[in-house]
């Protein structure tokens, strides 16, 4: 106990003698995550709305205009015990006929002159969650093209993988992005550490000579690192909220396109306390990486 | 207790100590004289593992100094209290925190740590200045606060390097009463010096370097 408090006044003492550093680190290491931060939001956001665009992804299998009731209701039985359908509408003829009316009113003449309904009838289906990757969709809509009475397939499928690659490119460049500004928190940290480390060099040295092994001595150091960092991550939330919340301001003011500012979110709290933990863990790197010198030292 | 068997170090191109031995009994009081250069810091240095041989063994409570392995050096070290010319105190702690740290190192309680600094400062005779930075010290002072904090572990060796090198002759008399009465209690006290008014003071075994050899030992048993 009395060690534990001799640690935490030895790092409040580091911190408060070098004022200085100290607020450039945290300062620097806030904005680095904050910086890792608004790419987090922007990707969280972004597979909020993949996620319910995907929701929408159906497949319409168009049927041969010669199928009974009886062949149409067989079809659907059949389809239904697939694993990949989750919801399963038929559209008859004369439902298609009228959606066209109701969603194309300008050109309803067109069908008017045909004086028959050239709209087939169609199975609207949902796919479940589990098969929405596009390559479980492409396999699944070969095996139904081949299907008696389907004319043809139809589904969004440029649409399903483009999707798909923008996701994928967004956490690969999350990956890339955070490992960078994780080295740039490291080395911030490091740098601040290792001249606290330098003003206190005599300081360690009798530390050593009184008997103090090496983790006595880098023990505060590393507690200070990992203040350094966990603040500087309470700081990046600090910011990224007030920027999140004049963002989000000017979106609604500016004719809130595209619905987006119902779907915005901030960071949940549970990835908030993540990113200070980021910051407490690259911190603690930081202070690691600046005291492996002093391991070899007798 | 200590034993140095054909010793040498050099730095670069210079050495400092050759060929030394040396062996040192419990609870002896062994002064170190010689010149500046003549390798008395550096033999203290090898004692106090700051320092590994080039040449030779070393032997201190029967534990090979020179094959230590680094992590093992803070645990002799507890053995042993350094006293410095420059006195190494920590600037901003203040006495009894000064006094206080082997004992903080090694993790002891709350209230051995206090009774133990008291009577350290006590023996020292600067009890009433526990609160009190080193830099508000005098010289002196502040070379008792380095002997209270080398002796609160209750060492079994004491090292001091030219701990009266920068004080007056007056001065420098108390703290060598300070040394005779810390050994009188049964630590052994090896203490480098120049100065042969403490050797007159002390009046025991002494050991005469010159050029990193031994040159003369008025008690040994090399």
């Amino acid at each position: 106990m009395r060690r534990l408090v001799y640690f935490l006044r030895e790092t409040l003492g580091n911190i408060r003698a070098n004022r200085t550093t100290t607020f450039v680190a945290i300062g620097t290491t806030g904005v680095t995550l904050a910086c890792f931060g608004v790419f987090l939001l922007l990707y969280l956001n972004l597979r909020t709305a993949v996620g319910s665009l995907q929701d929408e992804i159906q497949v319409i299998l168009y049927l041969d205009d010669g199928q009974t009731k009886t062949d149409t209701a067989s079809l659907r039985e059949r389809l239904t015990k697939e694993p990949e359908v989750e919801t399963i509408t038929f559209i008859s003829k004369s439902r298609a006929l009228d959606e066209f009316r109701r969603q194309f009113p300008a050109d309803q003449h067109l069908l008017d002159g045909l004086g028959t309904n050239p709209l087939p009838a169609s199975l609207v289906i949902t796919v479940a969650p589990a098969f929405r990757s596009p390559e479980s969709i492409r396999r699944w809509v070969a095996r139904l093209e081949g299907l008696p009475g389907v004319t043809q397939v139809q589904y969004s499928r440029e649409w399903i993988e483009n999707l798909e690659t923008i996701v994928g490119y967004l956490e690969l460049a999350a990956v890339g992005i955070g490992a960078l500004l994780a080295v740039a928190s490291v080395t911030i940290i490091a740098s601040t550490i290792r001249l606290t480390v330098y003003a206190r060099r005599d300081e360690i040295e009798i530390m050593r000579l009184i008997g103090a092994t090496n983790s006595f001595i880098k023990i505060p150091y590393l507690l200070e690192g990992a203040t350094l960092g966990a603040v500087g991550g309470v700081l990046a939330i600090l910011l990224l909220r007030a920027s999140f919340e004049v963002f989000a301001s000017n979106l609604g003011q500016s004719g809130r396109f595209l619905g987006i500012d119902a779907s915005l979110a901030f960071l949940p709290l549970r990835v908030s306390t993540q990113l200070v933990v980021a910051g407490l863990v690259l911190g603690s790197a930081g202070s690691y990486v600046s005291l492996l010198n002093l391991g070899g030292a007798r | 207790m200590i034993q140095l068997f054909h010793v040498s170090k050099s730095y670069e191109r210079c050495r400092a100590l050759s060929d030394v031995s040396l062996q040192i009994g419990k609870g002896e009081f062994v002064l170190l004289m010689g010149p500046s250069g003549a390798g008395k810091t550096t033999l203290l240095k090898l004692l106090f593992c700051a320092e590994t041989p080039d040449e030779g063994q070393i032997l201190v409570q029967n534990r090979n100094i020179a094959r230590l392995r680094s992590s093992d050096v803070p645990y002799l070290r507890r053995t042993m209290g350094f006293v410095f010319q420059d006195f190494k105190l920590l600037p901003k702690k203040n006495v009894f925190d000064n006094v206080a740290l082997p004992m903080m190192v090694q993790g002891l309680s709350a209230f051995d740590l206090r009774r133990r600094v008291s009577e350290s400062l006590k023996a020292v005779g600067i009890e009433h200045k526990k609160e009190s930075r080193p830099l508000t010290l005098s010289a002196g002072e502040q070379q008792r606060v380095c002997i209270a904090r080398a002796i609160v572990n209750g060492p079994s060796v004491l090292l001091a390097d030219e701990p009266t090198g920068n004080m007056d002759v007056g001065l420098a008399r108390e703290i060598i009463e300070l040394f005779k009465a810390i050994n009188a209690r049964g630590t052994t006290v090896i203490l480098a010096t120049h100065n042969a008014l403490v050797v007159e003071q002390v009046q025991r075994r002494v050991v005469t370097l010159s050029g990193g050899k031994v040159a003369s030992d008025s008690g040994g048993r090399t």
